[in-house]
């Protein structure tokens, strides 16, 4: 068998050894004679002695700490020195207070909400939210036919990419001013309808034409009246929300 | 003991700090023991000892009940003496000291012995130990009079220094070594 390695060795003198290594220096002479200088060797290192203290060193140790030490707080105010059933207790109470509010505020919404309300979603308070979203969207579709228009105004008819990209901005215009359109007639709304309707004009002269041309642009700019029509887009875009008279976007156009 | 220990943390913790002192008179003795064996110094071990129970309080709150206070004030002392021989300024200033009280102590030994020649082996002897164990790391240095001198076991010395038992382990196993490599030549004169 293989003998005993100087880490072997060394757990057998800590008392760490495994029960094969002590049972191979049993039998094993030259281990056991190797072993025996091996725990002389570690035996002659002893510790210095160590300097006697009095029985009073604790004493002085304390004396030289004390001034150093503050003391600790008395926890009444912490989790730690709370009972089981005190925060059983709290616990409870703040579940009590839980459900309360939620069913407080349930029954409040119920009591201050109108039978309309809960049919069909067209009280007030719901109806303003609604609005703003659609004069946001009504505003965008204003101001790209705006640039439409001013674009068209101003654009070289003879740039055959120009008039491309004014029939694609237009195409996309179309099917909204539609909605628009319908929407405002419904809602009551001439000055917004009337406009929408002689914009939607100009925006089919432009879409649906395969081969637009310079020609057809320009015919479209004078027999159409698109400065005109640019003019009711700005007075529209100008107008607030709650102005009487107006396209009333305050009531907002359904969409 | 322990479970009185136990209840004095609590009144400690309570707000008595006068309770702090009979801890403090029943375990210090062990921490000054451990903290001279590790660095060799007596004034040294008396600062380490006053530092591991500073410690100790400021960290009451972190003390498990489940362990013994005297372990972990011991831990504390061994963490205090390591992180003192780490720093080189006071390695140095405790090398020298040493060499100080090697001198002082053949010279006591000198005074008890009457055999002229035992006591020039005496002090080679001793001479030779205090270098070795200087030589070594402050860990391996740790480790061994953990092991060696305070017969703890791997597992409360991996805890003291906060290794792994198999590092603990192997820097026992280091200082071992290299003890016995740099005694060899005195063991072959004796």
């Amino acid at each position: 068998m293989k003998h005993l390695s100087e880490e072997e060795q060394i757990e057998m003198y800590y008392g760490d050894g495994s029960e094969e290594a002590r049972k191979h220096l049993k039998v094993c002479q030259e281990c056991a004679a190797e072993f025996a200088k091996f725990k002389r060797s570690l035996d002659a290192i002893k510790s210095e002695d160590v300097p006697q203290r009095g029985p009073d060193y604790g004493d002085f140790v304390w004396q030289a700490l004390r001034p150093q030490l503050i003391p600790y707080e008395k926890k009444t105010t912490g989790w730690h020195g709370w009972s089981w059933w005190k925060l059983a207790t709290a616990a409870a109470a703040c579940l009590a207070l839980m459900t309360a509010a939620f069913i407080g505020g349930r029954l409040w919404e119920h009591r201050s909400a109108g039978p309309n309300d809960v049919a069909g979603g067209t009280n007030a308070g719901n109806a303003q939210p609604q609005q703003r979203v659609v004069l946001v969207v009504l505003t965008d579709h204003l101001d790209r036919t705006e640039r439409l228009l001013v674009q068209l105004n101003h654009a070289d008819l003879r740039d055959r990419s120009e008039s491309a990209q004014l029939q694609t901005e237009a195409r996309e215009l179309l099917a909204s001013n539609r909605l628009y359109r319908v929407s405002a007639n419904k809602e009551g709304d001439p000055a917004l309808a009337g406009a929408l309707d002689r914009l939607e004009g100009v925006l089919a002269e432009i879409a649906n034409d395969p081969h637009l041309t310079a020609a057809d642009l320009e015919r479209v700019r004078k027999d159409m009246n698109t400065s005109g029509i640019l003019f009711e887009v700005r007075v529209l875009l100008t107008r607030k929300p709650n102005e009487e008279g107006g396209p009333k976007p305050a009531k907002g156009v359904s969409i | 003991m322990q479970g009185n220990d136990h209840s004095i943390v609590r009144a400690v913790l309570a707000g008595d700090k006068e309770a702090y002192g009979a801890l403090v008179r029943a375990h210090s003795a062990a921490a000054f023991r451990v903290a001279f064996r590790i660095t060799g110094n007596e004034a040294d071990a008396e600062e380490i000892v006053q530092e591991a129970f500073l410690r100790a309080y400021q960290r009451l709150e972190k003390f498990e009940q489940r362990s013994a206070f005297g372990t972990w004030v011991y831990r504390i002392a061994v963490n205090c003496a390591l992180s003192r021989m780490g720093r080189p300024e006071i390695e140095a200033e405790y090398r020298h000291g040493e060499e100080t009280d090697a001198e002082t102590k053949t010279v006591q030994l000198a005074a008890q012995d009457a055999d002229p020649e035992r006591v020039l082996l005496g002090r080679e002897a001793s001479a030779a130990q205090e270098m070795a164990m200087q030589r070594l790391t402050a860990t391996e240095k740790c480790a061994f009079v953990l092991r060696h001198l305070e017969e703890r076991s791997m597992g409360e010395i991996a805890e003291a220094l906060g290794v792994a038992p198999n590092a603990a382990k192997q820097a026992v196993f280091r200082a071992v070594q290299k003890l016995r490599r740099e005694l060899a030549p005195l063991r072959g004169n004796a």
